[in-house]
């Protein structure tokens, strides 16, 4: 903290209140919906929206569980499974993508195959044609399979997705590395696995945690495969935020921003935790050395 | 403790010949440098023996014990790299343990291993600390250290002083010959400075392209180069290499006509005894044998083009008979000149080598 006061107090107060400005206005329309999630159904839908009111958390109490329109007791949402299956599946799917990449990654940074450039390549291209192209196939294979509405279905799927970037990712982060790091440690008497476990491995742990949250938060607002390849039971919140519109209770701003706000939370808190390794990680190799 | 025997080893990158033959032999305990310019295969030599690069071709062998199949964890060797490749998440402590806990040593051991051997290089005060926060000669001492812990049979120091600043790297000289004469563990060592293979080395290998061109004392590498290669790499500043023609005098003696002088040849009398008069040779003459004589004496008259003053001696480039000659005077007399002065010179010592022009081989 010391430090970022220190380099505000060095870009001076006008450009600090520039960007604050600007920083504003990118961050509005998420102030508007964190606002939004406190209205009454009334004021959320007032004109011109009301920035003072009375704040209620009768909306939070609603995702969870609601009455109906017409009255009668209030029903069990489930959205608290919803939460849990979207960071239970963002997580497991992130965590499957960064060992498979990490290792298939440090692979490619060190022992080259033929044609190295053009498996990465081939690996990229994957993610050069808009998903929606491959829907069809991945629908009727996850059909036959069976993996229509399980959570290793969209585990895997998401991992998937991640890989590329992980490997990608990953694989300059180990090309950062100086090999002669290595030869130290084959000198020293260690096997290959004890290398990439021991020295390789906690050298980029930066890469790992970036890395993380690119791919955390890509599958974390993941909607089409969502809505299509999971079931009532493995449902995501961005699916079930979505069909909370319509129906009997017609559009509820109020609620569906309370679950927004809600949605944003865990997010926060891993980039969050996570933004020193973050920090370092996007400048990696700029400073060493 | 080991004889370390390298012959006839070959190794390419795709067409590039980084070791053409290597054969040397580095006696039990002793200090051997590999010297040579950047890109002559000192690295490539130095990996190769470690078993971190496989040979193309050739044997390498220590106490008689071929070492081609040997992994490199079982040849019982450590190396400190350019790089000094310091295990940068670890600190001084973890990373002088670290080929310890490898040799899975009880803890009580590794502890008073390290600890004696921080002691050794007065690295003490660093144990908690991580490489990024050492200083360079901080950094140099505790690779070094992550080296000797061991005890390994051979020691490989690839370059270990080029990173450093060069009051360091003068401090760090004497302190491998201090931890040689403590450990006495065979070194093999390889530099491209020529004071540093000089001033450490008990036997040098001059290295370049791939070959070994010389193998011999310090002392002699500079007095007897084999040849012009060998010859301008060693000595600082370095050898004046001036065109001549043998020929006959006309007492029937050999002389060697230099643009700016006649050389007395009855000095190398037998070496060129073989060669036919007109030969085209180039004399090698040390700058140090250069001499400013007073203007009358007999000099060969020259310019002074530049005078660079380095504190206790001043190098005079000279421009005689429009050959450039280097020379070395001392400072209190560099300092009566300025460049466009003209001085007599005259040729002293007996350093001055003669090779074959084209060949570039010493002839005598």
């Amino acid at each position: 903290m010391a430090r970022k006061r220190r380099e505000i107090g060095k870009a001076g107060w006008r450009r600090t209140a520039f960007s604050t400005v600007i920083s504003f206005i990118y961050f509005f329309p998420v102030l508007w919906i964190i606002l939004t999630a406190f209205k009454s159904h009334t004021d959320a839908l007032s004109t011109p929206p009301k920035f003072i009111f009375t704040p209620t958390l009768e909306n939070f109490a609603n995702v969870f569980a609601r009455a109906y329109e017409r009255g009668g007791a209030a029903v069990d949402t489930h959205f608290d499974l919803f939460f849990f299956n979207s960071i239970f599946i963002a997580g497991a799917s992130v965590g499957v993508a960064l060992i498979i990449g990490t290792i298939a990654a440090y692979g490619f940074s060190r022992w080259p195959l033929k044609g190295n450039e053009t498996y990465l390549f081939i690996i990229l291209t994957t993610r050069m044609l808009p998903p929606i192209i491959v829907i069809i196939p991945i629908f009727i294979m996850f059909r036959l399979s069976g993996l229509s509405g399980s959570y290793i279905g969209i585990i895997l799927l998401y991992a998937a997705f991640n890989l590329p970037f992980t490997i990608w990712m990953m694989k300059s982060f180990f090309d950062e590395i100086p090999r002669e790091v290595e030869d130290a440690a084959r000198m020293d008497g260690s096997s290959e696995m004890k290398i990439f476990f021991r020295i390789c491995l906690p050298q980029v742990k930066a890469g790992i945690a970036a890395t993380a949250v690119f791919g955390l938060i890509l599958t974390w607002n993941e909607f089409l495969f969502a809505l299509l390849l999971t079931g009532r039971d493995t449902r995501t919140v961005p699916v079930a935020m979505a069909q909370t519109i319509g129906g009997d209770i017609g559009v509820r701003w109020g609620l569906l921003a309370a679950i927004e706000t809600l949605f944003l939370i865990p997010v926060v808190i891993v980039t969050f935790l996570l933004q020193n390794q973050l920090l370092r990680g996007v400048t990696f190799g700029t400073i060493r050395r | 403790m080991a004889q370390l025997r390298l012959s006839g080893l070959t190794k390419s990158y795709g067409s590039v010949h980084a070791l053409r033959g290597i054969d040397l032999e580095v006696e039990d305990g002793e200090f051997f440098v590999l010297f040579g310019p950047s890109a002559a295969g000192k690295t490539t030599t130095l990996r190769v023996i470690a078993g971190l690069e496989k040979p193309d071709g050739g044997t390498l062998t220590v106490d008689g014990h071929d070492l081609s199949g040997v992994p490199v964890k079982r040849r019982d060797m450590a190396m400190v790299f350019q790089s000094f490749a310091l295990y940068p998440h670890l600190t001084t402590f973890q990373n002088l343990a670290y080929p310890l806990r490898e040799m899975k040593l009880r803890r009580a051991e590794i502890d008073s291993r390290v600890r004696e051997t921080a002691e050794l290089l007065r690295i003490t005060h660093t144990l908690d600390r991580r490489p990024a926060s050492l200083s360079g000669g901080e950094q140099q001492r505790l690779a070094i250290g992550r080296a000797i812990i061991r005890r390994p049979r051979l020691f490989l120091f690839d370059e270990p002083l080029t990173n450093l600043d060069a009051k360091l790297r003068h401090d760090m000289r004497a302190e491998f010959k201090r931890l040689h004469r403590e450990i006495g563990t065979t070194t093999l060592y390889a530099t491209p400075d020529q004071l540093e293979a000089l001033s450490i080395g008990e036997r040098v290998a001059v290295i370049q392209h791939g070959r070994i061109t010389q193998v011999d004392t310090p002392d002699r590498l500079y007095a007897r180069p084999v040849d012009r290669h060998v010859a301008s790499l060693i000595g600082d500043p370095p050898i004046n290499l001036v065109r001549g023609t043998l020929k006959p005098s006309s007492a029937g003696a050999p002389a060697i006509e230099l643009p700016f002088m006649e050389l007395d040849g009855d000095r190398w009398r037998e070496g060129l005894q073989a060669l036919e008069s007109g030969t085209e040779l180039l004399v090698g003459i040390r700058p140090h044998d250069l001499a400013l004589v007073d203007d009358g004496a007999g000099g060969v008259p020259a310019t002074i083009e530049i005078t660079e003053p380095q504190g206790d001696i001043t190098i005079l480039d000279l421009k005689a008979a429009g050959v450039p000659l280097r020379m070395v005077v001392a400072e209190a007399t560099g300092a009566r000149y300025t460049a466009g002065d003209s001085v007599h010179i005259s040729l002293a010592g007996a350093d001055t080598r003669l090779f074959l022009s084209d060949s570039g081989t010493m002839v005598a």
